[in-house]
């Protein structure tokens, strides 16, 4: 049985989680094998990276019940290759790469999840060739390319991380992701200018999204001015206005008020 | 003025094996347009404009939520009368003529065979097997004119134009079963033949409008026009005035 709750001290569990703060709120039992199936459908379309539990689940789903699934189990093999990754479950995600390679013999998804593994392991040139040859069948991949500034930004060398994704997102202008990734990049070099200037993107594509908001008008209270921090004031109460439950915003309100 | 009534027999073997033959000739279309299609090639170039069109028109309608001088940044990127992205980029444009061009003369052969073909050979075959009598009656009037077309092969001059023949029933199913098919087969699937000859009588109808150049040019224009007027002019005091409900945020001790 998979209880995942704190304390479960029954004798014939063999899963407890126990220390684990993100499992505090969960009180999920989860028994059959839809129901394993059904959440991990859930935390792959909501994107969550609870790794660990759905390495655990996953696990358990392809070993036991794979004649079940039918159709599924490639999606779930893709999904439980990356939490294994991120859990440094080497063998299990040479298991699941070497199930996708054999089914999905020339698919550029599955090379892409070779890369990712070959950057798990370290190997940055390796991946990197590997991406390389998925842009040459087709350049239009963005995936490859993410990956390859990944790499960059893995290896620490976050100009050059800065430079490629720059060129990339001059040629692919409408990719929110990608944005997001810019600004943080210039939030650590301490470029605030440009860290506005990709938050202003985001915020013109999700306009209802309060957490754009908050973010540039922190950036533009760390920036400093007398304008910036006006127009500071003006997004934490774009922000609370957007979502009044935003407490961060109320707090930077706060501060900026105190500030001009 | 006739009120026939219909051997019963009409309607087991006639009227239902027509609509069994026109679907399950529909389903085998739709596969097999899928085993015969060849991938479509995408334009690294395509993609960027159209994105970058996106971009614009973005800016446009959501351009009031940043600060004045960004939008005023943005908009002398694409617009400005030599540096702007809309008056600078000038793309190489190959009209695809279709006579020429291989891969779509090619897809345009293949549209054909599988669509039309059937169609005339099917329609024929109906229109041989099961001649001669009337198949249903539409619940509409029509005119005499209609005659000589829906009742093909009943020489009645006196029959009432709403009794029609088994080829006009085989029309009739085409047609019809277009929305059971999206039903089974989702949509845009190859089955579905009108859609198949409108793309044919609008032309050239293609994904990405053909002329980068044009498009670019109606945006500059929908861009120039556009005016800043920033939506948190009065956001702090629109905040103040409204309750704010804090009571939610205070949880239970």
């Amino acid at each position: 049985c998979y209880i995942f709750q704190k304390g479960c001290g029954r004798k014939d569990c063999h899963h407890i989680l126990n220390s684990s703060p993100s499992f505090d709120n969960w009180n999920v039992l989860i028994i059959v094998f839809t129901e394993m199936r059904d959440k991990l459908r859930k935390w792959r379309e909501d994107n969550h990276r609870n790794s660990e539990q759905i390495v655990d689940v996953g696990e358990e789903l392809i070993n036991e019940h794979a004649s079940k699934l039918g159709d599924d189990i490639w999606i779930i093999y893709e999904q439980v290759m990356i939490a294994a990754l991120d859990c440094s479950r080497d063998d299990l995600a040479w298991t699941c790469l070497q199930e996708l390679k054999r089914q999905f013999p020339g698919s550029q998804r599955v090379k892409r999840l070779a890369g990712m593994r070959l950057e798990a392991l370290e190997k940055y040139e390796d991946a990197s060739k590997q991406y390389d040859s998925i842009l040459q069948d087709d350049p239009t991949n963005t995936a490859a390319r993410k990956r390859k500034i990944s790499i960059l930004k893995a290896q620490g060398k976050s100009a050059e991380a800065i430079r490629e994704l720059n060129e990339y997102l001059e040629q692919f202008v409408g990719d929110q992701e990608a944005w997001h990734e810019l600004s943080e990049l210039y939030i650590n070099e301490h470029d605030y200018g440009k860290a506005a200037f990709c938050l202003e993107e985001l915020m013109m594509t999700n306009p209802h999204n309060h957490l754009y908001c908050e973010q540039y008008a922190e950036v533009k209270y760390t920036q400093g001015g007398l304008e910036n921090l006006e127009l500071s004031r003006k997004y934490f109460a774009q922000a609370l206005k957007l979502n009044n439950r935003n407490m961060r915003a109320l707090f930077g309100l706060y501060m900026v008020s105190s500030h001009i | 003025m006739a009120e026939l009534l219909l051997d019963s027999s009409i309607r087991i073997w006639v009227v239902l094996p027509i609509v069994l033959i026109t679907f399950c000739v529909g389903i085998i279309r739709h596969y097999v347009t899928q085993l015969l299609q060849s991938d479509k090639k995408v334009d690294l170039e395509q993609v960027s404009d159209s994105q970058v069109l996106l971009r614009s028109r973005i800016l446009r309608e959501n351009g009031k939520y940043i600060p004045k001088q960004s939008f005023n940044m943005r908009k002398q990127y694409f617009n400005d009368a030599e540096t702007g992205f809309f008056k600078k980029v000038k793309r190489k444009v190959t009209p695809k003529n279709p006579m020429t061009d291989t891969s779509m003369l090619t897809d345009m052969m293949k549209g054909n065979l599988t669509n039309v073909l059937p169609m005339i050979v099917i329609g024929g075959w109906i229109n041989w097997a099961f001649s001669g009598f009337v198949i249903t009656k539409v619940p509409f009037p029509l005119t005499l004119r209609f005659k000589p077309m829906l009742q093909r092969g009943i020489e009645l001059l006196s029959l009432d134009a709403s009794w029609v023949s088994s080829a006009s029933w085989y029309f009739l199913n085409v047609f019809g079963l277009r929305s059971m098919y999206s039903l089974i087969l989702g949509q845009d699937n190859a089955a579905d033949q009108s859609r198949i000859m409108q793309d044919q009588m609008t032309g050239a109808a293609m994904a990405m409008p053909p002329d980068p150049n044009k498009a670019f040019k109606s945006e500059w224009e929908a861009l120039e026009i556009v005016e800043h007027k920033w939506a948190l002019e009065n956001v702090e005091e629109e905040l103040m005035s409204r309750d704010l409900n804090f009571c939610e945020l205070v949880l239970p001790d």
